[in-house]
């Protein structure tokens, strides 16, 4: 069954314009002219259960419309949805139960209270008995290292033990479906290790499906077997992450460490220069000439060190988003 | 039955210990209603020079209901719903299998749990200045003010969550709420008794909900004459209605809710 399924999903916005100053004050008030906005357009794609999924585009790109419309959070202008069987917008209690958004800019713990007042309210409303959440806050608060903070307000923890507390009332019901946005938004390299260890660990506890955008490529790269791509509302890219980096990046990065001082005009005949600092060089080679080149460097140069490695998955994301497309 | 006891009972709870974190700006918003003992010490005045039939006493026990009426009944919803719907902080509670309203609620009732012991200096003081003013309206009085002081806050939760509301069509409304305050002030009964305004008006009045938001428990209470049976199907009318509308406008409104900034 599938967990996900959109068709055709649009979403337009109707958005008020004003011109600066008193004039266009007067104008907007007694002739208000809207623009349309097309924040997504025709986007179709399933998502089976248990699949996790990397949701990618630049901002503006109608990520966050689509999980809203996803949600049940805003109506869809055009188009079909259908999660875990229900029509989300209708936000029926049994399809809530099953669900969760956590947001990395958002919060909705109650800031001047203790963590586990928010999450004694979250028990209630999502009917857990007592003891179960006693449990499962046990649990998570172990697997998150929370243990000591749970009796603080909301307001005393740093951003990490704040996400992190974010994440264990978002998941208190056990829901089956995670649409995360940006769950690592301006956190340390630590926080966000032990952030995608503890959504890994619930994902393969509960067989759960996750659809997650990220700014971070790691999040995506840790996460994500399949990766969306849309740009200005339209779906570019369904498929693996290597896919896309295969297609979109034909190079390899060879970085290498000579014996002397070798000229940038000598190693542009090898490949693209991307840095050249003393004795220190990276090149792009195309990955059909890789062999070749990296023999013919051997053979030209005085080579003390080589090395060849994917290009970072940022760089191929953000030439993805330049280009617009997935050629 | 015994989940909607115990979500009724956690949310009560958790915001009663949310409110006391605001302790002191809810004494300081106590003591800017004070009010009504202006109007009391105008009122004595001129019941003391002859110029009204009521008693200087009645007065005093008339206004002290006044402010009591008030600070049972205040809301604030039409801030906080018109916040949550333009920050899209509303997105967290529409994802949850509860109404937001009962946390709003929630919010309010447990609000009082925290004001209310904060009046109990200004009682103190009030029987100290005025001693013997306040005497026991016996129970059948009491009860009723009760009620009504319950449906009027109620009636006034429903209106302002309907102001709240209109944030959904439009880019603030939550000003308006000044306008129902203007009208509650006076055409409520806080700056005289409504038996002292001229026949007609209080005709007009008596279609209006405003004479029982404040008037109907206050003179209760302070053993004025009125009637209770009907006034108080009045009000539970215009509650039911308040309330109906709220439902209406959001099933409507969800359909324009852009979940901005979330």
């Amino acid at each position: 069954m599938e967990a996900i399924s959109a068709k055709w999903l649009g979403k337009t916005y109707l958005v008020a314009v004003k011109d600066p100053g008193l004039a266009g004050t007067l104008r907007h008030f007694f002739r208000r002219r809207y623009k349309r906005i097309e924040a997504v357009k025709n986007v179709s794609f399933d998502i089976g259960e248990g699949e996790v999924v990397g949701f990618l585009g630049p901002n503006g790109a109608g990520k966050t419309t689509t999980l809203k419309m996803l949600t049940g959070l805003i109506y869809p202008s055009a188009g079909q949805v259908k999660v875990l069987g229900h029509v989300p917008f209708e936000r029926r209690p049994e399809f809530l139960k099953k669900i969760t958004l956590v947001m990395g800019n958002k919060q909705q713990l109650i800031w001047d209270l203790p963590v586990l007042d928010s999450l004694k309210i979250n028990a209630a409303v999502y009917e857990i008995p007592d003891a179960e959440a006693r449990r499962r806050i046990g649990a998570f608060a172990e697997m998150l290292d929370l243990e000591e903070v749970l009796k603080q307000p909301v307001r005393k923890l740093s951003l990490g033990q704040r996400m992190k507390a974010e994440l264990m009332a978002a998941l208190l019901h056990h829901p089956k479906l995670l649409f995360l946005d940006e769950p690592t938004l301006g956190l340390d390299v630590n926080a966000q290790v032990s952030v995608r260890a503890f959504l890994k660990a619930y994902r393969s506890q509960h067989r759960a499906t996750i659809l997650l955008t990220s700014h971070y490529m790691a999040d995506i790269a840790a996460l994500a077997e399949r990766v969306l791509v849309i740009h200005h509302g339209e779906l570019i890219f369904d498929g693996p992450l290597r896919l896309l980096v295969a297609r979109f990046a034909p190079y390899r990065e060879v970085s290498l460490e000579f014996d002397a001082q070798i000229s940038r005009d000598a190693l542009a005949a090898y490949g693209e220069v991307e840095a050249l600092e003393g004795q220190k060089a990276r090149l792009l080679v195309r990955r059909e000439k890789l062999t070749e080149t990296v023999r013919n460097l051997l053979a030209e140069f005085p080579v003390r060190d080589l090395t060849v490695s994917e290009p970072p998955v940022e760089d191929v994301i953000a030439k993805v988003f330049t280009a617009g497309r997935v050629a | 039955m015994r989940w909607l006891l115990k979500k009724a009972a956690v949310l009560l709870s958790t915001y009663h210990a949310y409110m006391l974190e605001y302790r002191g700006e809810i004494l300081f918003w106590l003591l800017s209603g004070i009010t009504p003992f202006f109007f009391m010490a105008v009122w004595m005045e001129a019941a003391g020079q002859g110029y009204t039939e009521i008693s200087t006493d009645q007065y005093a026990r008339y206004f002290f209901f006044v402010f009591l009426t008030r600070q049972l009944s205040l809301v604030w919803v039409s801030w906080n719903l018109s916040e949550s719907i333009r920050t899209g902080t509303l997105s967290f509670r529409l994802l949850q299998p509860l109404d937001p309203l009962w946390h709003h609620l929630a919010d309010h009732v447990a609000e009082r749990g925290v004001r209310v012991p904060l009046m109990v200096p200004i009682f103190i003081v009030f029987t100290l200045l005025y001693p013997g003013t306040l005497t026991w309206p016996g129970w059948e009085r009491a009860l009723l003010g009760l009620v009504a002081v319950a449906l009027a806050f109620l009636t006034n939760f429903f209106a302002s969550y309907i102001l709240g509301l209109l944030a959904l069509w439009f880019e603030d409304a939550v000003e308006l709420s000044e306008v129902w305050n203007v009208l509650i002030t006076f055409f409520s009964g806080m700056l005289a008794p409504l038996s002292l305004y001229p026949e007609t008006v209080q005709k007009v009045l008596a279609w209006t909900p405003f004479p029982y938001l404040v008037y109907l428990p206050s003179a209760l209470w302070s053993g004025m004459p009125v009637a209770a049976g009907w006034p108080l199907v009045i009000l539970l009318g215009w509650t039911l209605l308040f309330y109906l509308v709220s439902r209406g406008l959001w099933r409507l409104g969800l359909k324009h809710y852009s979940a901005m900034g979330a």
